[in-house]
């Protein structure tokens, strides 16, 4: 059936559905996990790495977060050549709109920029949807910290927590309980619950820092201070995840032996 | 009148032992009316790298928002930062795009090199034939008098401290026989591990 | 031939404009507004070519207003001077430059007052007090000498007063008409018109106070 409708993006099929539009998506959540949290002095974005080759060149500081500007982050999640291309249109926003007013551009107007393009190429003949989701974190002066998600259709919003990619759902779900039971946490806390929903949500038995990225924004003295994690850091934070875990397995056990005695 | 001198304004820049100096005066006015006394030609475009823009008011204002575009986006994709070299062949080949409609502005560049501190400086034409001397560069209304100022003082291997007289005395004269030029003047002394900025007082009228 | 002044104060920015629609030789209307209200909280002063002062007025507010309406913030003044002189520097190398010379005038709730001069060229600087036209060649030597940093509502339109006086004594040009606006933490206000009839008469006021006192 689907055959007859999605030779073409603009074409509605008689459920009215855009069959490319939904395949792109079903690309991406089988692509890389990607997850934001926003917290009380800061934000968080962590990443999947699924290129662990060893073989691989080391050059390429960061593999799917990227700085847009001096105040804006994202982290993307689908097919990294199609990524390549918005993080671009992106970074070309950014600086447009800093030549035209002389001020950075609120983080809000750059992901609506960028839903339009993505937008369009659901709408217009012979193109493809970009088959990219993207998380953005910033700042801005008028709303401070903000969390923003855009996927293939053009859709987006803000966010406390989100994530795409592999296994979002699960992700999504786990940071609602998590954040629902807290209420609003700060920066170091987000750090380790992002550890601790993507050891839960990757299908790997052991978390390393080769499998995954981090980043954080702050603002320190009126200025925002962007910080890709080095491997090492985000070792510290995997390594103390793990003590945690393992505590909590051994009272539980110890729970278990007391009772059944 | 030259279009290149409606506002009026100079900057000049020296090479010194291991440092370099880059110094602008503060008038901003329209021929021959002074409509500001505030105005710096000079701008740090990186933390050890400044921009001298003399010429239109109007074409400074763009060409700096213009290459700070390109800079940025540079640094972004690359991951590093510019190096005065890098940014004087942008600068030219930005200069050169408007060849036959030119932005009315004469550009001088100052900096060390953030690896290896060799000081660099360079000045350009309106359509960016880039010019990269040893000893100093000119640029404004005044840049008769600088040079006569400059070919006087100025001699190799001079310390910071020096440049900073030498840059000083050559602005300060070669703008005081220059109607539209003057109104005080900054000096910014570049060197390995710091930079100096000093306000000069000097006739206002 | 036309003229427009602004200063800055320490909580408020006043423009002054005069009120002439000449053609050729003729003054066609001496009650024009120039000063035009392009946000809540920023003004715009312009002199020119008749037409591409109203037309880029009315392209730049309308503009600052689809903004506003996209985002539901307003543009700060300095990013409405900064757009404003974007849009005139581009015009300008286009085949249809706008000659347009303005003061444009903004309270930022944060950063408090601020005045920028813009000329056709879209040279542009932001100053503490100025003036463009004909008139501003009389106007700032008395700006200079009577501007301070602590300056008051009351005593800036003092100020006005006497550059108006001024030109309409030493202008060949007659501009009889001055509006003068504030612009502060309440918005635009208008303040009353600064006229040759009113400037004359307290003239002949201070005159004949002191003629009783020779008697």
């Amino acid at each position: 059936m689907a055959r007859r409708y999605d030779s073409r993006t603009t074409i509605f099929s008689p459920e009215g559905r855009l069959y490319q539009v939904e395949y792109a998506m079903e690309a991406i959540s089988h692509a890389g996990t990607c997850l934001g949290i926003l917290s009380s002095d800061g934000i968080l974005l962590a990443a999947e790495k699924r290129n662990i080759n060893k073989l691989l060149d080391s050059a390429l500081y960061s593999e799917k977060i990227y700085r847009l500007n001096n105040d804006i982050v994202c982290s993307v999640a689908g097919i990294t050549s199609d990524a390549n291309v918005l993080t671009n249109e992106l970074r070309l926003i950014a600086q447009r709109y800093e030549l035209n007013h002389g001020e950075p551009i609120p983080v809000e107007q750059l992901v609506s920029h960028l839903c339009d393009i993505k937008q369009a190429y659901t709408q217009y003949g012979g193109k493809r949807p970009f088959g990219v989701s993207i998380l953005y974190m910033g700042w801005d002066k008028h709303y401070g910290f903000q969390l923003y998600q855009s996927d293939p259709s053009g859709n987006y919003g803000g966010w406390k927590a989100t994530c795409i990619g592999n296994n979002f759902n699960a992700a999504v779900s786990m940071l609602k309980t998590e954040l629902t039971d807290n209420g609003s946490i700060d920066i170091n806390k987000a750090k380790e619950l992002a550890v601790k929903v993507l050891s839960k949500t990757l299908d790997t038995n052991k978390l390393t820092s080769e499998r995954m990225e981090m980043a954080t924004l702050r603002r320190v003295n009126n200025k925002t201070v962007i910080d890709i994690m080095k491997s090492a850091d985000v070792d510290v934070l995997i390594k103390k995840h793990e003590a945690t875990e393992a505590a909590a397995e051994a009272a539980k056990k110890e729970k278990a032996t007391t009772s059944s005695s | 009148m030259s279009i290149l001198a409606y506002n009026g304004g100079c900057v000049v820049a020296m090479r010194g032992k291991d440092c370099v100096a880059i110094a602008t005066d503060h008038r901003f006015g329209v021929q021959a009316q002074t409509i500001d006394t505030d105005f710096e030609k000079v701008h740090q475009v990186a933390p050890k790298m400044f921009l001298g823009l003399v010429g239109l008011q109007t074409d400074i204002l763009t060409v700096r928002e213009r290459l700070a575009f390109r800079k940025k986006l540079y640094e972004i994709r690359e991951n590093r930062e510019m190096t005065p070299k890098v940014f004087s062949s942008m600068l030219s080949n930005f200069l050169y795009e408007r060849r036959f409609g030119p932005y009315f502005i004469e550009p001088v560049i100052a900096g060390l090199d953030p690896k290896t501190s060799e000081p660099f400086i360079c000045n350009m034409d309106l359509i960016g034939c880039p010019n990269v001397p040893d000893d100093f560069v000119v640029a404004g209304t005044c840049g008769e008098q600088l040079y006569g100022m400059c070919e006087t003082l100025w001699k190799p291997d001079l310390e910071p401290d020096q440049l900073f007289e030498v840059i000083s005395q050559s602005m300060i004269n070669a703008f005081d026989r220059d109607a539209i030029s003057g109104w005080g003047a900054s000096v910014y002394i570049i060197e390995k591990d710091k930079i100096t900025v000093k306000k000069l007082k000097t006739r206002m009228d | 031939m036309e003229t427009v002044i602004g200063i800055r104060g320490p909580d408020f920015v006043m423009l002054a404009a005069d009120c002439v629609q000449a053609s050729s030789i003729v003054v066609m209307k001496s009650d024009h507004n120039k000063i035009h209200k392009i946000a809540d909280k920023i003004a715009m002063a312009t002199i020119g070519d008749a037409g591409d002062s109203n037309q880029f007025t009315e392209f730049i507010s309308k503009n600052l207003a689809l903004y506003k309406m996209r985002n539901g913030y307003e543009l700060s003044p300095k990013a409405a001077a900064h757009f404003t002189r974007r849009n005139l520097a581009d015009y300008l190398r286009s085949r249809t430059p706008y000659q347009v010379n303005m003061f444009l005038g903004g309270f930022d709730d944060k950063e408090g007052p601020e005045l920028h001069f813009i000329d056709y060229l879209a040279n542009a600087k932001s100053l503490p007090f100025g003036a463009q036209g004909y008139g501003g060649y009389f106007s700032a030597s008395i700006l200079d000498r009577y501007y301070h940093d602590k300056l008051t509502e009351a005593e800036s339109y003092e100020i006005l007063k006497k550059c108006v006086a001024e030109i309409q004594k030493r202008l060949i040009v007659n501009l009889k008409n001055f509006n003068v606006v504030v612009i502060d933490k309440n918005g635009i206000k208008n303040l009353e018109p600064i006229t040759s009839v009113k400037l004359d008469a307290a003239i002949a006021a201070a005159q004949g106070a002191q003629g009783v006192r020779a008697h």
